[in-house]
C-alpha cells in the first residue's frame, strides 16, 4: 500500500515538474512568436514608408524637374512623334 | 464556590484560576477566526469581482492593435495620400529629473525651444504630457538611445502626401489624430478609417507578453479610395495654372479637366494651393477649393447655351444674319455694348466674336421660361452631385422674377454666378450629343449615362462655333494647340466691386476659358479661371486660353490621343541624326 501510494506521489511530482516545464516553454515561445509578429508588423509599415518615399521621389514635378534640368529632355510635341496604329491619319503625311 | 482549574495534582503548587478566564480566551480566538472567515468570505464571495479585477490588473494587458488608415490613390493606383508610422515622444514629468544639459540635448534633438522644454517638463501633477509628436524616426531613435528617465515614445500615424500642394485641394488632409479635417479625406473619412482590434494578454515582470487569454479581434484596416484624378495632368494643369497666375499677377485661379466621356475629373487644381503636410500658417485663400465653392459671373462663357437653345428651338440657323450694328442695344432704357462695334454677323459669328449685343438680340426673341429651362437642364443654380465637401450651387434666379433687361444680361452671363467645376461640367452638354452628365472623383471607366438638354445635331453646332471662337476670328486663338482641334469660349466678367462693376480704369476681371478638345469627337473639357489679373492683360482669350492650350496638349498626349489636324513634323531623317 506505501509503496503504491509512493509510486503515486512520484508520478505526481514528475507530473507537476513536466507541466512546469511545459508551461515555462510555451510562455518562452510565446514571447518569441511576439516578437516576431511585433517585427513583421515594424517591417510592414516601414515598407509602406518606403513605398510612400519612392513615390514621393517619382511625384511628376521631381521628374519633370531632373528630366529638364540634369538631362537636358525637353517636351514631346506631337510634332516630334510619329503615331502607329492601325488607322494611320490620312492627313498626317504632308 | 467557583470552579477552578487544577493545574497539578500537588496541593503546594495548586493556583486558583477562574475558569472564565480560559473562556474569555477561546472566545477571543472564536471571535478572531470568525474575524478571518467573514473577511475570506468578502473577499473571495461578496466584493470577489472587485479583486478579480484588481488581480487582473496587474498581470494582463489589453494590448491596441492599431489599424492602418486606407490610401487615396489616383486613377492608375499611385499614392496621393498614405500613413506612415511616426513615433511621438511623450514624458511623465514627476519622473523626468534631468538636468540643464540633458534638457538643452533633448530640445536641440526634439527641435524646440529649451524654455518650451522646461515648460511642459515643470507641470509635475500631470502623469502624461506631449513633448513633440510625429518627430522624425532618426531623430526618434537618437532621443532613445540618450535613455533619459520618464521620456517615453509611442508610434503614431502620420499622413504623407507626396503630390504636395499639386493635389492639396482634392486631396485634403487630416489633423493629428488621423480624422480628416478637408477634402477627400473628410468626405470618405468612415471608409479610409479602420476600426482597431485588441486581445488580451498576461505580461511578466519584463513587460512581456507572455499568454493569450480570450479571443483576438482583429483589426479592420481602412478601405484605400481611389479617385479619378490622374496625378500627371494634375500636375501639369496646376503647374500651368500657377505660371500664369504668377506672370499675370492675378489673386487666384483655378483649373478643371474632365474626362468627356465618363464625367471623371481628371484634375481640379487651384492656386494659391499648400503643403498639406506643413500647415502652419495657412491662410484662407490658400485653404479655399475655389473650383468647387466660389461661384462667379461667368460672363461671356455663357453664350454658347442661349445660342443652343435658338438652335435648338429652330429660331435661327447657325447662318442666319443679326444685325449688332452699332455695337449697342437698348433694353427697357439700359444699354448693351459691344466691346467693338461689329455690324452684321451671321450666328457663328455672334459667338466667335462674342457679341454682347448679338446674343441679347437672339435672347430677347426667346421666352425667359425656355431660357430659366436650359440653363438649369445645364446644372446651374444647381448644386453639382459630386462626392466633395462644400460644394456649391451657384446662383440663378426663377425666370418668373426675371425683368427684360435681366433676361437680356443673363443671355450673356450676367446676373447668374456658378463656379468654374459647374461651368465644365456643363460644356458636357456640347461634348457630349447634347446630353449632361454627371461628374466624378472617383474613378469609373464606364461611359456616363447623361441628361439630354440640347438633340446631337445642336450640340455639334455649336461645337464648330466653339472652334471657330478658339481659331483665327475668333477671341481666343491662343487656346489653338499643336496637332489637336480645339473649340472653346472665352470669357471676360467684371468683377462686383460694392454695388457696381466699377467705372473704366476701375474695373476687376475675371478671365475664364472654358473648352474641349479633339472638337470633333472631345475627349476631354478643360476650364481655366484667373481672379483679377492685373499684369496688363486680362482678356479670357489673352490670360486663360494659354493655359487651356498647353493643358490641353499635354493631358491629351498623355491620354495616347493621336492628333486629329495635320502637323508639320520635324523629325530629322537618319542620316542626319548621325552628325549629332
Amino acid at each position: 500500500m506505501t509503496r503504491i501510494s509512493l509510486l503515486l506521489i512520484l508520478a505526481t511530482l514528475a507530473s507537476a515538474m513536466y507541466l512546469v516545464g511545459v508551461q515555462y516553454e510555451s510562455r518562452r515561445l510565446f514571447t518569441e512568436l511576439e516578437r516576431a509578429q511585433r517585427e513583421a508588423r515594424r517591417l510592414h509599415t516601414e515598407f509602406e514608408r518606403l513605398e510612400v518615399d519612392k513615390r514621393s521621389q517619382a511625384t511628376p514635378a521631381r521628374v519633370e524637374r531632373v528630366a529638364h534640368e540634369k538631362l537636358q529632355m525637353r517636351q514631346v510635341t506631337p510634332g516630334i512623334t510619329v503615331y502607329m496604329g492601325q488607322k494611320e491619319p490620312s492627313e498626317q503625311r504632308p | 464556590m467557583s470552579r477552578s482549574i487544577r493545574y497539578t495534582a500537588s496541593p503546594l503548587l495548586t493556583s486558583r484560576t477562574p475558569v472564565w478566564r480560559s473562556k474569555l480566551i477561546v472566545f477571543a480566538l472564536a471571535l478572531g477566526f470568525v474575524g478571518l472567515g467573514a473577511r475570506a468570505a468578502y473577499i473571495q464571495v461578496i466584493n470577489n469581482n472587485f479583486f478579480q479585477r484588481q488581480g487582473e490588473v496587474r498581470y494582463s494587458r489589453t494590448l491596441e492593435l492599431p489599424a492602418n488608415r486606407g490610401r487615396i490613390l489616383d486613377r492608375n493606383g499611385l499614392i496621393l495620400a498614405s500613413s506612415v508610422p511616426s513615433p511621438s515622444i511623450w514624458a511623465i514629468p514627476e519622473d523626468a529629473d534631468l538636468d540643464d544639459a540633458q534638457r538643452a540635448k533633448l530640445a536641440q534633438l526634439l527641435d524646440m525651444p529649451l524654455a518650451e522644454v522646461n515648460k511642459r517638463l515643470a507641470d509635475e501633477d500631470k502623469s502624461f504630457v506631449w513633448l513633440k509628436r510625429h518627430v522624425e524616426p532618426e531623430k526618434a531613435k537618437q532621443i532613445a538611445e540618450l535613455g533619459f528617465k520618464g521620456i517615453y515614445q509611442r508610434t503614431e500615424f502620420k499622413r504623407q502626401y507626396p503630390e504636395g500642394e499639386a493635389a492639396a485641394h482634392v486631396v485634403g488632409f487630416t489633423n493629428v489624430e488621423d480624422n480628416g479635417q478637408e477634402g477627400i479625406e473628410l468626405l470618405y473619412n468612415s471608409t479610409l478609417l479602420g476600426r482597431a482590434g485588441s486581445r488580451h494578454v498576461i505580461k511578466d515582470r519584463l513587460g512581456q507578453s507572455v499568454e493569450q487569454v480570450g479571443e483576438t479581434v482583429d483589426p479592420v484596416a481602412g478601405k484605400d479610395v481611389q479617385l479619378s484624378i490622374d496625378t500627371k495632368v494634375q500636375f501639369f494643369a496646376y503647374q500651368k495654372l500657377r505660371d500664369a497666375v504668377v506672370n499675370n499677377r492675378a489673386q487666384a485661379g483655378s483649373i478643371v479637366v474632365i474626362d468627356a466621356n465618363t464625367g471623371e475629373v481628371l484634375a481640379l487644381a487651384n492656386y494659391p494651393s499648400y503643403n498639406p503636410e506643413k500647415r502652419l500658417n495657412l491662410t484662407g485663400a490658400q485653404l479655399r477649393n475655389r473650383a468647387l465653392t466660389d461661384t462667379f459671373e461667368p460672363g461671356s462663357v455663357m453664350k454658347p447655351f442661349t445660342i443652343g437653345l435658338a438652335l435648338e428651338s429652330g429660331r435661327v440657323k447657325p447662318g442666319t444674319i443679326i444685325d449688332t450694328s452699332p455695337g449697342l442695344v437698348n433694353i427697357t432704357g439700359a444699354t448693351i455694348r459691344d466691346a467693338h462695334p461689329h455690324g452684321a454677323l451671321t450666328v457663328e459669328q455672334v459667338i466667335q466674336v462674342s457679341s454682347n449685343v448679338g446674343t441679347t438680340k437672339i435672347a430677347m426673341q426667346m421666352p425667359a421660361s425656355e431660357m430659366w429651362e436650359t440653363f438649369s437642364g445645364a446644372g446651374f443654380g444647381q448644386k453639382p452631385q459630386v462626392e466633395f465637401p462644400g460644394v456649391v450651387p451657384g446662383r440663378l434666379r426663377p425666370y418668373k422674377s426675371w425683368r427684360p433687361i435681366e433676361q437680356a444680361t443673363a443671355s450673356y452671363g450676367y446676373g447668374l454666378s456658378a463656379s468654374l467645376f459647374q461651368m465644365v461640367r456643363s460644356y458636357t452638354v456640347f461634348s457630349h450629343d447634347g446630353q449632361i452628365i454627371r461628374a466624378t472623383l472617383l474613378k469609373n471607366n464606364e461611359p456616363a449615362v447623361g441628361i439630354p438638354v440640347f438633340s446631337a445635331d445642336t450640340a455639334a453646332k455649336v461645337r464648330k462655333m466653339l472652334q471657330m471662337a478658339a481659331g483665327p476670328g475668333g477671341t481666343g486663338p491662343k487656346a489653338q494647340t499643336a496637332g489637336y482641334s480645339v473649340g472653346g469660349k472665352s470669357g471676360t466678367a467684371y468683377k462686383q466691386i460694392g454695388k457696381g462693376y466699377g467705372s473704366d480704369g476701375n474695373r476687376k476681371y475675371r478671365s475664364w476659358f472654358v473648352g474641349m478638345a479633339p472638337i470633333d469627337k472631345p475627349r476631354i473639357i478643360v476650364g481655366v479661371m484667373l481672379d483679377e489679373p492685373t499684369a496688363g492683360k486680362y482678356f479670357g482669350g489673352e490670360v486663360a486660353a494659354p493655359v487651356f492650350s498647353e493643358t490641353v496638349q499635354q493631358t491629351l498626349r498623355v491620354m495616347g490621343v493621336q492628333p486629329d489636324i495635320s502637323i508639320r513634323p520635324q523629325i530629322v531623317a537618319n542620316t542626319v541624326q548621325e552628325s549629332f
